[in-house]
């Protein structure tokens, strides 16, 4: 199937529209609340949330005993955000940590939901089958109306950070002037982890318990790479959450047996490698050519340094000397020795350099020089 | 009983020790989500190892499995080490993709196989009996009883050589590096006996119950002691009490062994978590509503030494003048009176001797902030004991 098939059949087919526009939307979502997931180092919240949504699917399947998707979600919302407030509970009032509490929160949720459905998988009640759809995802059980359920929370998750933007991003940096300032921290911090959790829980159908946290952080640590500011942060990360979806939805749908879950985060986990090396400020790559360069410009120094030290003890600072003292010299190289050349410090000729006038300024004035801004 | 309820619970006990030993650890230091991630990205390696084998019993799977485990620590220190992204991050990148990786693997290779995503993270403990392991002919038990029971007695065997090294390196790694035990070497010690227990336990019980059984009893244990001792010991005990009150539970509601094993440890932890006689959440709320309390009744005193004049003094005058609301105002007067530090007469209160060295003692600590002004005081008062 080629590329322009498949945007044809975006458009024509109604499974593959519904995905794709689910996955792409959920990933926008994702993205633009986990950059502060990320930035408020609650990165494993993520996990912690969708695991502990599952006990409230299976006791919002008990009390409805019905399989509508949205009371379950509304179950795992409730159950996500006790977790997340026990979680801070125990953070709070005990000395455990918050990785002790988090890991707590996950697992003991996630047992007792593993209970309560084995439970209901023993009922006579045959609506059960499909619960535990919740547990891996599976994008193709979207339809219509959850697409709109989730452009709508991310309309009102919109609303509500351009509203209160100003808030989140004082929050975010510096949490103890906020409250000096006299805002309501606990109110902010609330209203943001209920919409982490809310965007979690949106996931769970499509991507599936595990790999939620993934979807939440990976766009997110994407775009830090690229920006060091919140609004362009929270704008790329939205862009790449909803590349991943749509890229991993056309993957997996042109291959059999390719689940759209681990796709997307495959995806967005290229997306995270790309960015550690090739961000331009803070990319692995740049970083080390940088590195590279700073040793060559110090290697540089370094032998016209000692040039000048040689030059030192001659009268005349022009004064020839072959090449051949510099070879028990470390930094010297052949390329060092035509850039100098290049920027008229030393002259060469045949084997026998010697330093230039201004050449024996500069190096005098080596070390006691700040280095020009922008070079 | 019959055999196969025996050699369940045998198996779930000795889970649940073989977790709880290397979990006390990672609660202690702070490394509680690895065994998580652990859990998920052992995927990869067990089909890999399936791949090679064609085999769901080979030791070789444990062995990839394990493999794949100490990756994800290593790649999560990696990641961390560029300082591109935090610790946390680093961690809840690396398993999603590692597992994403796996379950793509057995969807596109091993569809036809048993080797089942849901199998991997939430087991079945009550298959495991079926699954014998046979020496020449002769059945010696259930293999996981064997396989569990090996990284038990490794288990116990490293704890008891290097006891001292962890402790040491866990409360303080800079001592310990600085006595020449390579924190290194500890760490990857330790990462790779959790995650061959992760490995070898997630076949019976699952991964979330792995999870479950290496933080949960550590963490309740750690509500209970600060001595790491008794921290290993309860810890032990909370896990061989869940694995065979959380059985019974299964068998009573006919559900997952797994899911009510680490349902029990919730509770376990739950009732801890309120009631632990210093750091639970009721003995937490008590001392810091004591504290309140005190502080109040220190300002109380503040005041009465400060004023001389019958007017600040008087009983209706003070609840307005402290601003204090009228119960609070009460409690703070009763307990006044109670511990005989003010008179109340014509209901103008006044400071009595004791009540007024008491004040002097507390503002001559407030100043000078030297512990030993108040030594004999902290055994009345919460607020002085830190």
């Amino acid at each position: 199937m080629d590329i322009t098939e498949y945007i044809k059949l975006v458009f024509t087919d109604y499974t593959l529209r519904t995905i794709t526009l689910g996955t792409a939307v959920l990933g926008a979502v994702t993205g633009m609340l986990g950059s502060f997931a990320v930035l408020r180092k609650q990165s494993l919240l993520g996990d912690a949330i969708s695991h502990a949504a599952l006990p409230g699917i299976a006791i919002a399947f008990l009390i409805t005993g019905a399989k509508d998707s949205n009371v379950l979600l509304l179950g795992a919302l409730v159950s996500g955000l006790i977790g997340t407030f026990w979680i801070r509970g125990i953070t709070t009032k005990t000395h455990l940590k918050s990785d002790t509490a988090l890991g707590l929160i996950l697992s003991l949720f996630f047992g007792f939901g593993m209970l309560l459905l084995t439970f209901i998988q023993k009922q006579p009640n045959a609506n059960q089958a499909g619960l535990d759809k919740y547990l891996f995802g599976q994008a193709a059980t979207l339809v219509e109306s959850d697409v709109w359920l989730m452009a709508i929370v991310t309309g009102i998750c919109l609303f509500v950070l351009l509203l209160f933007w100003k808030e989140f991003k004082i929050l975010l940096f510096d949490a103890d002037y906020t409250k000096t300032l006299g805002f309501n921290t606990k109110f902010i911090d609330i209203l943001i982890t209920s919409f982490i959790v809310l965007a979690i829980v949106l996931g769970l159908q499509t991507v599936g318990v595990v790999l939620m946290s993934a979807m939440l952080l990976a766009p997110a640590a994407a775009a830090r790479q690229w920006t060091n500011s919140l609004s362009v942060m929270v704008f790329l990360a939205a862009l790449f959450g909803a590349f991943s979806g749509v890229v991993g939805t056309a993957i997996s749908a042109s291959q059999n047996n390719l689940s759209t879950g681990p796709v997307i985060v495959i995806i967005a986990g290229i997306f995270v490698l790309f960015s550690f090396i090739f961000s331009p400020s803070r990319g692995l790559l740049f970083k080390h050519i940088r590195f590279i360069k700073n040793r060559r410009d110090i290697e540089l120094h370094k032998t016209l340094a000692f040039m000048y030290h040689i030059a030192e003890t001659h009268e005349n600072i022009s004064h020839p000397h072959a090449v051949k003292i510099l070879n028990n010299f470390q930094g010297f190289t052949k390329g060092t020795l035509q850039k100098l050349v290049d920027k008229d410090y030393v002259t060469i000729h045949g084997n026998e350099w010697s330093l230039t006038e201004e050449g024996f300024k500069t190096a005098a004035n080596l070390y006691n020089q700040q280095p020009a801004p922008n070079e | 009983m019959s055999s196969a309820q025996i050699e369940i619970q045998l198996i779930a006990c000795l889970v649940a020790v073989a977790c709880a030993i290397p979990g006390t650890f990672l609660v202690l230091r702070k490394m509680a989500m690895i065994s998580d991630a652990i859990s998920h990205s052992i995927l990869p390696g067990i089909v890999i190892g399936f791949f090679i084998t064609q085999d769901l019993n080979s030791p070789v799977l444990i062995f990839l499995a394990a493999l794949t485990g100490i990756l994800t620590v290593v790649l999560v220190e990696r990641i961390q080490k560029t300082g591109l992204v935090k610790e946390d991050t680093a961690i809840g990148l690396v398993f999603p993709i590692l597992f994403s990786i796996g379950v793509i693997m057995i969807a596109k290779n091993a569809n036809d196989v048993h080797l089942d995503v849901d199998a991997v993270l939430l087991g079945e403990l009550a298959f495991a009996p079926f699954d014998r392991l046979l020496i020449s002919g002769v059945d010696v038990g259930p293999k996981s009883l064997w396989i569990i029971g090996s990284i038990l007695i490794v288990t116990i065997g490293l704890l008891i050589a290097f006891f001292k090294e962890l402790k040491v390196s866990t409360f303080d790694a800079g001592l310990a590096s600085a006595l020449g035990f390579s924190p290194a070497i500890i760490h990857y010690g330790l990462m790779t006996v959790s995650s061959i227990t992760t490995v070898g336990a997630f076949d019976a019980v699952g991964a979330i119950l792995v999870v479950a059984l290496m933080i949960a009893p550590a963490a309740t244990a750690y509500l209970l002691t600060t001595n790491l001792k008794r921290m290993l010991l309860y810890a032990v005990l909370f896990g061989i009490f869940s694995a065979l009150s959380g059985y019974w539970l299964a068998h009573w509601l006919d559900a997952s062994i797994s899911g009510s094993i680490t349902t029990m440890l919730g509770l376990l932890f739950l009732v801890v978590y309120l009631f632990a006689p210093s750091k639970g959440i009721i003995a937490v709320l008590y001392r810091e509503k004591q504290q309140r309390t005190e502080v109040s009744l220190l300002t109380f005193l503040l005041h009465l030494k400060n004023h001389t004049e019958e007017r600040e003094r008087h009983v209706n005058h003070l609840s307005e003048h402290i601003n204090w609301q009228k119960v609070r105002a009460k409690t703070v007067l009763d307990l006044a009176l109670k511990n005989n530090m003010i008179l109340i007469e014509k209901n103008i209160v006044s400071l009595t001797v004791k009540g007024d060295e008491f004040t002097s003692q507390a503002i001559d600590y407030i100043i000078t902030n030297e512990d030993a002004q108040i030594e004999d005081m902290k055994e009345d008062f919460f607020l002085f004991r830190g």
